[in-house]
């Protein structure tokens, strides 16, 4: 079957009042070492947000939050009104995910690859052959789809991984630097995928070092520094931006005459 | 699509995956069924040529080298998830925790049952045990061993999977756990080898089947903590 064109929608019309994203003094340790130290945002629904911020800043960890994939220590994380920690299964299915490693199965093809996700995602039999050939047109790997994923180069395996998003209707699109290990046309793909997300009304989230790339073409922007929300511009985003003592890092170190 | 259908239909789609993968990166599956031929060899050696004493070590050795290659098996199956963090992703899908379980749980009890069909034959060889009655009953104590070995194995390496030492905490945590398992397996074997003198085929079996019936729900129940990060 020729694969058919495809077009990225959401599952639902976003609702006005509700933020796409709404964290509260989000915040996750690892080994008592935070990574997101305390971050208040509100994102809208249906807009391109980039997360900007050196390594180590927390955007990563702030995607994989969002995602379900990590729990927050403290405070609160939602997505479209529905608290992470407290309901990750009705998240789920509104969020696509592309994490830095690309989630592959080096032993399987591309097809037999996309075809397990579109399995677990529920999507019914005769759609699903159909959707995976799209998927695999759109990101160009139409004539590797019966080759096996070691075979593939890092930017390809990039390509599959998007390919993937591709298969459902997500809400919340969370990229984390999606244009890693890509080649030109390779990054032209994102930006087309982003302006498709974008205008089917879906809320992208693109953790990214390329901002200059990016500018051009997100709605709004934060900076993390620390862990902390040190910037926050643009159409679309809010939060309680921090500034002055609180962005210093954090040394671990009990104040002086704190001691027992 | 009702719930237990899609329970099953996910399920399958996981194990699937896991054995195409397995038997296409063929060096895994052969290394595991060699140390367990291996196991049965070295331990042959071990024993020396009396054939009673072979005969009377049969059944523990059978056992001993069907689990020692299993925990390579199921922990293998676990690495496959961890080559480009498809762990992360597969905790992401919007499906529930327990049908994860049973798909890596039936992938984990194909490879035990290979294993099983590689083992009987060649303990039967070598340790010249006499099985033409009790071949039926053989196949049945197999499968509830590796059922069980399949259920708990399968949550302890899902639990074991992102720690660092995993090759060395797997067999550490689980090998004391199978212990019933091991116990009931190898004296219903024996039993069963030995036409059941003292009734007591019946009692092990039981027992078999009760640790299956635990471990399985166990590990459905727990398998999400696994997913956790």
């Amino acid at each position: 079957m020729p694969p058919t064109t495809i077009h990225v929608r959401p599952t639902g019309v976003p609702d006005e009042t509700t933020p796409a994203v709404e964290t509260h003094d989000l915040a996750r340790l690892f080994r008592r070492s935070p990574a997101l130290a305390g971050v208040t945002l509100r994102l809208e629904a249906g807009r391109a947000i980039a997360v900007l911020g050196p390594n180590g800043a927390g955007k990563t960890t702030l995607l994989r939050i969002l995602a379900t994939s990590l729990r927050p220590s403290f405070g609160m994380a939602a997505v479209d009104g529905i608290d992470v920690a407290e309901q990750p299964e009705e998240i789920r299915p509104r969020v696509a995910f592309l994490p830095h490693a690309t989630g592959l199965y080096d032993d399987l093809s591309a097809a037999e690859n996309l075809r397990f996700a579109a399995q677990l995602m529920g999507l019914p039999g005769p759609d699903r052959a159909g959707r995976v050939g799209a998927a695999l047109d759109r990101v160009g790997l139409t004539a590797d789809r019966d080759t096996r994923v070691s075979a593939f180069s890092a930017g390809m395996r990039r390509r599959l991984a998007l390919g993937r998003l591709l298969l459902g209707h997500p809400r919340l699109v969370l990229l984390d630097e999606p244009y890693a290990a890509l080649d030109a046309p390779g990054m032209a793909l994102v930006d087309a995928l982003l302006d498709e997300w974008r205008s089917a009304g879906a809320t992208v989230l693109v953790a990214t070092h390329a901002d200059e790339r990016l500018a051009a073409r997100v709605d709004g922007w934060l900076r993390l520094v620390d862990g902390l929300l040190a910037e926050v511009g643009g159409k679309g985003a809010s939060g309680e931006v921090m500034t002055g003592a609180a962005l210093q890092p954090w040394s671990g170190a009990l104040p002086e005459g704190s001691q027992p | 699509m009702t719930a237990v259908a899609r329970h099953l239909a996910i399920a399958r789609a996981i194990a699937a995956k896991d054995l195409r993968a397995e038997l296409r990166g063929r060096q895994a599956v052969t290394s595991t069924l060699f140390l367990a031929a291996l196991t049965l060899l070295i331990f042959g050696f071990a024993l020396g040529p009396d054939r009673a004493s072979l005969a009377a070590a049969g059944p523990g050795l059978l056992w001993l080298a069907v689990i020692l290659s299993g925990v390579l098996a199921v922990g293998r199956l676990h690495q496959l998830e961890m080559e480009d963090g498809a762990f992360e992703l597969l905790a992401l899908y919007p499906v529930p925790r327990a049908a994860i379980y049973l798909g890596k749980a039936i992938g984990g009890l194909a490879a035990m049952l290979a294993l099983g069909a590689l083992v009987l034959p060649l303990t039967v060889v070598l340790y010249a045990l006499d099985v033409a009655s009790a071949l039926p009953g053989l196949v049945l104590v197999i499968g509830l061993g590796a059922l069980g070995f399949a259920a708990i194995g399968t949550l302890y390496a899902g639990l074991t999977v992102r720690l660092r030492a995993r090759e060395v905490l797997l067999p550490l945590l689980l090998l004391p756990v199978v212990a019933p398992l091991l116990l009931a397996a190898v004296s219903a074997t024996a039993s069963l080898l030995a036409g059941d003198p003292l009734g007591e085929l019946g009692a092990w079996l039981q027992l078999l089947i009760g640790y299956d019936m635990a471990m399985l729900l166990a590990g459905g129940l727990t398998y999400g903590l696994a997913l956790e990060e």
